[in-house]
This record gives structure tokens, C-alpha cells and sequence, in this order.
């Protein structure tokens, strides 16, 4: 790989050891794909140490110990714990400390502490054709699709790229990896974003590691769908980049999209996205813990759309409502008026973390000094499909897939509220 | 002894037992750190613990969070010795096993299933570029 004298000067130690282990460990990972040199990147999301693994928060506090620094505007990833409440999921105060000691960290080394996985909702929106990293599967797609920034579905070593300030050349950084793979035909009626969610959830386990092109739909989907699109398309997929034409950037037709004449369309239809609905509704409808909207974190105009389904209404007192956001779009929520009214209404607005991210989860090893004790959970009502199948391999409950209309009135009525179909 | 060539993804060596996934693995979700065991719905390795194995797997899928569970299977050392995706896994991945210091081989020049079976014994050379069958053929 082509190094320049900048690159060749970290490695050798000119800005720290931190910096000098980070390249060393960037050109290792630039070699294993054949990357012939390396990019400047302009945005980084990167880990947030998470405390429900053993040793993981060290991997950061370790890096702020030795006195390393981002230099590229960077966010910090979703953590185990709620850092503004912690009380409001029922954490052990020991993980909640230990969580405080990877924000620290973030404080020390100059990144955003976002902890979300939705930072472009707090205002980290990296624009066409920069470059990025990222260690979130679901930013990772929202920003290569529809902003049209560049990459990749990278691992810790986001983090080396954030005090180096470079990546090297390869997958999704590269303009002959931004086409078309698959072509999509959208025969289903999309009402909700949940339905954009199972549609991406169909079509990921569909086109594997591919670039999809969907044919133009009927209507032009909102942000929160497109949001809602991705995730689901890197959950059962290892999607990294889908492309509406003319909707997203930068391919104005079907044609453009693809290098070559596009292949025959795969259809989606109507029973393909109530299939999903369906695997994950599992379990009776009536012995529900816990109500959960937000995944990805809920953008500002999500948090609008679930405090007017709320108005007027009491969440019922067998059931938990969790609502699940970054710490910036709560804090404008709470601006609007939006957290009071749904909090008067019985609901939990939770930041920083979610049900498959927090202490819920069974599938973690954290340091038995923590405390840490999974609280039973029968089964937990949900609009996203991503949520849906980690809560399913995580925490090991049961789930029932609706829409957020219908996650609301459960939370309402005390159970299950299946989505109601389209015509 | 039977070598089939590799390209080197992370250099290193190991020896250990095959385990050949029919099919695509997320790490985080399929598998339990702590046992090492695949927890996710994956017919072909059902309950398979994939600790001290050489793991044959078509592709990774899901969650860019697989770094940080092959990471953690290696601070409970439970984690393969190797890992030989069939094509150029997710940067997640690579990140995962150059952090672990778990050597990653992929594209065989043949498909696991034409010359292995589960539990044959196999050694991943990453500085030679091969996976070698360390038993005559033809033999159980």
C-alpha cells in the first residue's frame, strides 16, 4: 500500500503512540483487502465501550490514558446504559458507573458523546462523497445511501480511523462498489415505517451482501422510513448500500444505478411483508412486559408522531412504555414539550441505550462485580424488525411485531395490538 | 496430506478441528460468548461450540457488532482458532480477528464441503497461504 510521508510519519510515531498503533493497525487492515493507499475522512462514529462486556470499556479509557485524540469530528455508538437516567431502566448503579467511565473517555479524547445509533438525528449528517467510517451497521447505510457519504461496516478500528484521521482505500470508499447489485420491485402497500421495516428485512435476507435498487415507489418515503429501510437491510442482510434512483444519490434512473443492463426484478409483495410481521410475532398477546418504539433511536419527528398517538391516553399499569432516542433529540424533544406529555402519559423516555443493548440482555458477560441480572421478560411488543430479531437472539423472549401505531395501543391497552393491514 | 490454497486475510497459524457452516453467520446474535456455543437459527451448526475449531463459513451478515464478539470470544477464550469465510468477510470481522489475533483465510481454491468434513483435523497456514487435511484420505 502507498503511503504518504503524513501516514509513514503516525506510523513512526510523530503524533503518540496511540496514533502510531492505530495506523500500524489500519495499513494491516488495508493490505488484507489490497487497498493501493489511503483516504482522508471527514466524519468517524466510533464505539462507545460498553459495559456489559468484559473489558470492552477499557478499550477505550485505555486510548484516553494514553492520551490519544480524535481529529476528525467523531460520535460515540449506543452504550449498555441510559447515562442522563439511569434509574429509568432499572440498571445496577455498579453499570451505570462503569458505563460514566467510557463517557469520560469520549469527553477526554474530544468525540461527541452521542451514544446513539442514529447520530445523524443529533446533527452528525456527513454530506456526498465524504469519507467516513463507521461501526454501526445502521449509520453505515443510512449515510452511504442517503447522503451518499462513503462507508464502509467497519469494526473497533472506526475508533483508529478517528485519531488518525485516515482509512484506507477499499469496499464502499471505492466508486466501482456504489452501484446496483439487485433490482427491487415494491409491490406492497408501504403504509407505515414499520412496513419499510419489514420490506428492508425481506430484502436483505434476499441480496445478501448486495447493493439493491428499488424500482420508484408509489410515494416518496420520509426520512424515518429510509431510516427504517436500512436497518432492517443490514440486519438480515450485511447490506451496506441500497439506491432509490432519484430519490437518493446520486443515480437519477433504474439504469444508471447498475454497470450494465440491470438484472430481472425481484418483487416484493404484500404476503413477503406480512411474512415478517409474522415471524416475529410469536407468543400470546396478552402476557406483554414491555412496549418498545424507537429503534434506530427516534428522530424529532418520530418523537412527534409517538407523543400525538399518546395524547389524551394512559399507558396501562401492567405494561413498561419505553421510548428509545438519542440524548440530542431528547433534550430537543424536551424543548418541544414532547418528553413532559408523554411522561404525564406513563411513558419512559430512555436515551443512550435500548432493550437489546441494555441490561436486558442474556448473550452479554459482564464482570460479575456488576451485579447484572437479566429481569424476566415474557415477551416484548415492537415496531422494528432489527429490535425484533436481536431481542429474539439476545434477550430470548418472545416478540410481537407491529407498527408504532399499533406498539402505542398495546402500550394502551395492556396488549397486543397487531398493525393494521394495508388495502 | 491434501493443501488447498488461500488468500491471507490475517496472517497467522493454527490447527484445529473443521466446522463447516452451510450458513451466512452473525456473530453477534448466533453465537453465546461464554460457552462458545451458535445460539442463532443456523441448521447446518446447530449447538455447535465453534471454541479451538478452524470455522468454514459462506459469509458474515448482521450487525456490524461482530467485531466486538469475536473479540469477547477471545477474552473467554472460547473463540475459533481460525476463521475461513468463503469470500472477503465484513471489515467487521477482519477488525475483530486482527484485534484477537485470530488468523483469517478466505476464497479456498476448493469448497470446504468437496474435501473436509466436520471435525476433520485441519491446519490453517497464513504465512504460506494454505488450509492443509491433517489425515490420509481415505481414511475415517
Amino acid at each position: 500500500m502507498e503511503l504518504t510521508a503524513e501516514d509513514q510519519a503516525l506510523l513512526d510515531g510523530a503524533k503518540g503512540p496511540a496514533a502510531a498503533r492505530a495506523m500500524a493497525d489500519l495499513v494491516r487492515l488495508g493490505e488484507a483487502y489490497d487497498a493501493p493507499d489511503m483516504v482522508d475522512i471527514g466524519y468517524a462514529h466510533i464505539h462507545s465501550g460498553m459495559a456489559l462486556y468484559q473489558g470492552d470499556v477499557e478499550l477505550m479509557t485505555d486510548l484516553a490514558d494514553a492520551g490519544a485524540k480524535v481529529i476528525v469530528p467523531s460520535s460515540a455508538n449506543i452504550a449498555n446504559a441510559d447515562l442522563v437516567n439511569w434509574q429509568a431502566t432499572g440498571a445496577p448503579e455498579a453499570l451505570f458507573r462503569l458505563q460514566s467511565r467510557a463517557a469520560d473517555a469520549h469527553r477526554a479524547m474530544g468525540s461527541a458523546s452521542a451514544f446513539t445509533c442514529t447520530p445523524y438525528w443529533a446533527g452528525h449528517w456527513p454530506t456526498w462523497n465524504t469519507h467516513m467510517v463507521s461501526i454501526e451497521s445502521t449509520v453505515t447505510i443510512f449515510c452511504n445511501s442517503v447522503l451518499g457519504a462513503r462507508s464502509n461496516r467497519d469494526g473497533f478500528f472506526a475508533t483508529y480511523a478517528a485519531l488518525t484521521g485516515r482509512y484506507p482505500r477499499f469496499g464502499y470508499h471505492l466508486e466501482a462498489n456504489r452501484r446496483g447489485t439487485h433490482l427491487v420491485r415494491i409491490e406492497a402497500p408501504l403504509e407505515t415505517i414499520s412496513d419499510w421495516s419489514c420490506l428492508g428485512f425481506h430484502v436483505g435476507a434476499e441480496v445478501g451482501g448486495g447493493v439493491p435498487v428499488f424500482e420508484p415507489p408509489p410515494r416518496r418515503p420520509s426520512l424515518d422510513e429510509l431510516d427504517a429501510l436500512g436497518a432492517a437491510l443490514a440486519t438480515s442482510g450485511g447490506v451496506s448500500m441500497f439506491i432509490l434512483p432519484g430519490l437518493t444519490p446520486p443515480f437519477a434512473d433504474v439504469a444508471a444505478a447498475f454497470d450494465g443492463p440491470p438484472p430481472p426484478a425481484l418483487s416484493v409483495g404484500a404476503s413477503d411483508v406480512a411474512e415478517v410481521y409474522a415471524r416475529f410475532t410469536t407468543g400470546p398477546g396478552d402476557a406483554v412486559d414491555l412496549v418498545h418504539v424507537g429503534c434506530p433511536h427516534a428522530s424529532m419527528e418520530e418523537m412527534r408522531l409517538y407523543a400525538g398517538l399518546l395524547d389524551g391516553k394512559r399507558v396501562h399499569s401492567d405494561i413498561e412504555l419505553w421510548v428509545t432516542t438519542s440524548r440530542t433529540v431528547r433534550r430537543m424533544a424536551e424543548e418541544a414539550g414532547l418528553v413532559q406529555s408523554m411522561e404525564r402519559a406513563g411513558a419512559r423516555v430512555i436515551s443512550d441505550t435500548c432493550p437489546m443493548s441494555c441490561h436486558f440482555a442474556r448473550t452479554v458477560s459482564p464482570d460479575p462485580a456488576l451485579g447484572v441480572v437479566p429481569p424476566p421478560m415474557r415477551a416484548i411488543v415492537l415496531d422494528s424488525a432489527k429490535q425484533a430479531k436481536y431481542v429474539r437472539d439476545m434477550i430470548r423472549c418472545d416478540t410481537l411485531l407491529t407498527s408504532a401505531e399499533g406498539a402505542i395501543a398495546s402500550a394502551v391497552a395492556g396488549r397486543f395490538v397487531p398493525r393494521e393491514a394495508g388495502p | 496430506m491434501r493443501e488447498v490454497a488461500a488468500r491471507v486475510v490475517v496472517p497467522g497459524r493454527a490447527r484445529g478441528p473443521a466446522l463447516i457452516s452451510a450458513d451466512p453467520i452473525s456473530f453477534l446474535g448466533d453465537v453465546d460468548i461464554r460457552s462458545g456455543r451458535i445460539v442463532g437459527e443456523l441448521e447446518s451448526v446447530a449447538n455447535a461450540s465453534l471454541a479451538g475449531t478452524v470455522l468454514f463459513f459462506p459469509a458474515s451478515m448482521g450487525s456490524a457488532g461482530a467485531w466486538r464478539f469475536i473479540y469477547q470470544l477471545h477474552v473467554h477464550g472460547t473463540h475459533p482458532l481460525a476463521l475461513v469465510p468463503l469470500g472477503m468477510p465484513d471489515p467487521s470481522v477482519v477488525q475483530g480477528a486482527m484485534l484477537a489475533g485470530i488468523p483469517v483465510l478466505t476464497e479456498p481454491a476448493l469448497p470446504p464441503e468437496d474435501w473436509l468434513r466436520n471435525g476433520d483435523p485441519v491446519e490453517v497456514d497464513g504465512e504460506a497461504g494454505v488450509i492443509r487435511l491433517l489425515r490420509e484420505e481415505g481414511l475415517p
